[in-house]
């Protein structure tokens, strides 16, 4: 039975940018730190701390050590890393926060996608024998799913570019936003396509980027949140599932493993005020609005989305973080936020938060 | 049916991924540093503890150093660990021989180079404490190409290696705590 | 805790040089049908899955949890990737059974696995540049460090590699098996990282390993004995900074007492029966006995010398024949847990130490910074 009195009592963000001078590390050393002081908690209180990183991402074998030293770790901590976004180190964090031998925990993810070619890295991503060989790079993908959504009639590619102008609308209020500004649909469809049915617009930008979540538990959650003049952002429920790999055995056009997450992180299908999703491109919007059942009134992705900043592997804790930060800020009284993993949202988190 | 012979249960992949990154500030400044034969790194504000190579922070205080806290360091140290390595055959070596991987500990470092390779004594008579000095490339041949950000390369194409001085060995104190 | 918690299903691979035999869906199915078969359950019952492994590089597909969802049964369930270095295999253990402690699910799968033959640990152990030192490269320079602030004979490595790969001939899924080996062929074979000779390493092997957890109240559905968890801990250190002691690291020592600790143990030589050590050379069982306080400052060698850490000693490390005799990366630190609980579940077979009441694992990683460590027992926590 999971527990609801975790809170995210903390955030902090790098802007996304297009390429960072500072190293992967070096993002993290001033990120974690302000994170830290937001919460205004001694780096010492922290029980347990989890790190979300891809050593392919960073270039190299142990690429995630380096990041350790960002972490504070001496004297020796309590502290694991996972070869996943952020969001599923904050999943083990708010896991181990169970257990009530601790009540303060820290959850960081990072990447610089600039150094590389997302579509030669992610391309290794896949299943070796059948699909890596053929050197299918993520847009190549979406751009098959997005077909197969205007097959169905789900939706249109108007509805993709009107997604590509709310979330550059959106990330104009977003300080860390990378691509920001009003666009006009029809200018927008106007564009050439890059991998048809796909825009450029339609894509993520490439983003170097890190994000830290600093998690409390129960009464050290209130007085944190209090000190700081906010409200804690209660984790209601969180859950991830992944689904078969094979793009050829899964519907495209939905996502089932996003609303198995969904419900048994607890979202009934109820009043929401946000949803940050990681809706990498403009179709899978609409897919996972689908999937969760989103009504107009939900605003989705006010921070912009991933298709305003794409920093891979931070991105998903950034969904949550921005969540959060809206119901500690007062705005929002109910907030979802979305990661996904893996080719065509194979893998799925669904983090539900409340203010009291 | 019989089981498919083994040389189609095989197949090879073989994966070539680049990545560029520009140097870091601080490690860029290091390099420049390196290829005028001046060894330059930080020293934190807070601790004072000496990093060589420079991180742009100082991991144990875990507060940022920048190009005001740069320290010059002496070309001379003392070896506080090392091993002999026999080098195994892989995609990319180009080892053949057996070679020295020691760490060096600079006069008024706090952290050690390590990686380096040791000459003027024979590999039987290697020893923790022994004290050594840089012996530079020619300036023509210094590069600083092979530096990255993840800390892998770069000494090696601009000193050639670090030899015995023929001082008398360094006490124990000194190396003891700077083995890695 | 909140939960109490047991491992009821125990697999592993027979761990070779080249398992060309599978793909490494097929490999890391051996394990975990093993492992379910054990516990006499299906992959239906199971409520999650995490894996671990070591660097992606090692085989050069990157998350490849993520393809292999399938074969794992994982579809519809949670998958979680660890990836701790070479502690990986011990803290994946930790990790899912922190699902079963917390209260969130009721059984969970750990499998952790390597298949270095499609790859090359060594060029990935390099960075994939020229000059790599391995693994023994970067620890050797320690152990020379420990030699010489020990004062330990120099045969006490080759004690050590003689005991384990003995060890392992009893050991039905071990790789090296040299029932014969004597110090002088440990002595006498080719030196790879000055001190350490080719024999006093770890091999490099293909396999894995999958254990089943359950909640307590859940462990009547499998007809063995439970191996109770009454001690979890991970520690992690900056692996390099001034004032660092790489040879007795803080974090090691921190890890132990926090799961001495945790079971009320004050005297671990004396409380504990037996342990499976992370030792991928022969130096590491004394570092790790003095590591971890089970022996005191310059006295781990002398438990090796006296026969204290044989199967027949008062203090048996690794009967089953260990990193030294086997070593899928990824796989070597859950080998030491399951290899644990089968000892407190007196299922060892020929390795088995007698009678096992409380069982110390451990696994270590990167520059000897990272640890996972437990404590298992035959006889519920309280």
């Amino acid at each position: 039975m999971a527990s609801s009195d975790i809170a995210v009592v903390a955030t902090a963000q790098t802007p996304s940018v297009r390429e960072a001078n500072p190293s992967e590390v070096q993002l993290l050393v001033p990120t974690i730190a302000a994170a830290i002081e937001k919460a205004g908690i001694e780096r010492r209180e922290i029980g347990f701390t989890c790190a979300g990183s891809c050593d392919y991402l960073t270039g190299g074998p142990f690429a995630f050590v380096s990041n350790l030293e960002a972490a504070g770790a001496w004297p020796p901590i309590s502290e694991s890393h996972v070869e996943a976004d952020g969001a599923w180190a904050l999943y083990e964090a708010w896991m181990r926060l169970h257990e009530d031998d601790i009540d303060v925990a820290l959850a960081f993810g990072s990447g610089k996608s600039s150094p590389s070619n997302p579509a030669e890295v992610w391309a290794q991503q896949l299943d070796p024998y059948y699909l890596a060989p053929l050197g299918l790079d993520p847009v190549s993908l979406a751009g098959i799913q997005a077909q197969a959504l205007l097959a169905s009639g789900k939706a249109t590619e108007r509805d993709f570019a009107e997604v590509v102008a709310a979330s550059r609308r959106n990330a104009k209020s977003n300080p860390n936003a990378q691509l920001s500004g009003d666009f006009d649909v029809d200018a927008l469809l106007a564009e050439p396509y890059f991998r048809q049915p796909l825009r450029k617009h339609d894509c993520p930008p490439i983003s170097d980027g890190a994000v830290a979540v600093v998690l409390a538990r129960g009464e050290r959650a209130r007085s944190i949140a209090a000190a700081a003049g906010r409200r804690p952002a209660w984790i209601r429920g969180m859950d991830h599932r992944v689904e078969p790999h094979q793009p050829g055995m899964r519907d495209l056009t939905s996502s089932a493993s996003t609303s198995l997450a969904a419900r048994k992180a607890g979202y009934d299908g109820g009043p929401l005020d946000v949803a940050e999703l990681c809706s990498t491109f403009s179709p899978q919007e609409l897919v996972l609005r689908s999937a969760l059942g989103l009504g107009e009134e939900v605003s989705v992705n006010p921070s912009g989305g991933p298709l305003a900043g794409n920093p891979i592997m931070a991105v998903g804790l950034v969904r949550i973080a921005e969540a959060a930060e809206r119901v500690m800020d007062g705005s929002a009284g109910r907030a979802l936020a979305h990661a996904t993993a893996g080719p065509l949202l194979q893998q799925n988190l669904v983090c539900l938060m409340e203010g009291e | 049916m019989s089981a498919p012979p083994k040389e189609h249960l095989v197949m090879e992949h073989l994966v070539t991924l680049t990545y560029r990154e520009k140097l870091t500030e601080n490690l860029n400044r290091f390099a420049d540093n390196l290829l005028e034969a001046r060894i330059v790194g930080h020293k934190c504000p807070s601790c004072g503890r000496v990093y060589v190579p420079p991180k742009g922070y100082c991991p144990l205080c875990v507060v940022a150093t920048g190009n005001n806290d740069e320290v010059e360091l002496p070309d001379r140290g003392t070896l506080t660990g090392f091993t002999i390595i026999t080098p195994v055959a892989y995609y990319g070596q180009q080892q053949t021989e057996p070679f020295v991987w020691a760490s060096v500990l600079l006069d008024g470092a706090d952290t050690p180079l390590t990686g380096q390779n040791i000459t003027g004594v024979p590999h039987s008579e290697l020893r923790m404490g022994l004290r050594v000095k840089a012996r530079w490339k020619p300036r023509e041949q210094r590069s600083v190409e092979g530096m990255t950000n993840r800390g892998w390369g770069g000494f090696g194409d601009v000193v050639e290696s670090f030899e015995a001085t023929g001082e008398p060995d360094a006490g124990e104190e000194v190396y003891k705590e700077h083995i890695f | 805790m909140r939960e109490r918690c047991a491992i009821v299903g125990v697999g592993q691979t027979h761990f070779k040089k080249r398992r060309d035999d599978v793909s490494i869906a097929g490999l890391l199915r051996e394990a975990v049908d093993r492992a379910l078969e054990d516990a006499q359950l299906s992959l239906a019952d199971v409520d999650a899955v995490v894996i671990g492994k070591a660097p992606d590089a090692f085989e050069g597909i990157v998350m490849p949890e993520l393809f292999l969802a399938d074969a794992l049964g994982a579809a519809g369930k949670p998958l979680l990737r660890v990836h701790t270095a070479g502690s990986v295999g011990g803290s994946t253990v930790v990790v899912a059974a922190h699902h079963v402690v917390a209260g969130i699910h009721g059984t969970v799968l750990a499998v952790a696995w390597e298949k270095q033959s499609e790859g090359n640990a060594q060029w990935g152990l390099a960075g994939g540049r020229s000059g790599g030192i391995g693994a023994g490269g970067a620890f050797a320079p320690w152990m020379r460090a420990y030699i010489q602030q020990s004062g330990a004979p120099d045969y006490i490595g080759w004690m050590v590699a003689v005991k384990d790969r003995r060890n392992a001939a009893k050991n039905p899924y071990a790789h090296l098996k040299m029932p014969d080996i004597t110090l002088e062929e440990v002595r006498d074979s080719p030196m790879l990282w000055d001190p350490i000779r080719f024999q006093e390493s770890c091999p490099s092997s293909d396999g894995a390993c999958a254990v089943v957890l359950t909640a307590g109240g859940l462990v009547g559905r499998s007809p063995g004995p439970p191996a109770w968890i009454h001690a979890l801990s991970v520690r992690s250190e900056l692996g390099s900074f001034p004032g660092r002691n790489p040879v007795r690291p803080q974090a090691g020592v921190d890890c132990a007492h926090d799961v001495y600790r945790q079971t009320g143990i004050t005297n671990p030589r004396q409380e504990i029966d037996m342990a499976e050590l992370y030792v991928p050379f022969s130096w590491y069982e004394p570092m790790w006995l003095e590591g971890h306080d089970i022996a005191g400052p310059g006295e781990g060698w002398k438990m090796v010398d006296s026969g204290e850490t044989d199967i027949g000693g008062a203090f048996p490390v690794n009967p089953s024949g260990g990193v030294l005799s086997t070593n899928a990366i990824g796989a070597s630190g859950m080998v030491r847990f399951a290899e644990a609980a089968l000892q407190v579940r007196g299922l060892a077979g020929e390795h088995q130490v007698g009678e096992v009441h409380t069982a110390l694992a451990q696994a270590y990683g990167g520059a000897a910074q990272y640890f996972a460590m437990g404590v298992l027992r035959d006889t519920p926590p309280e």
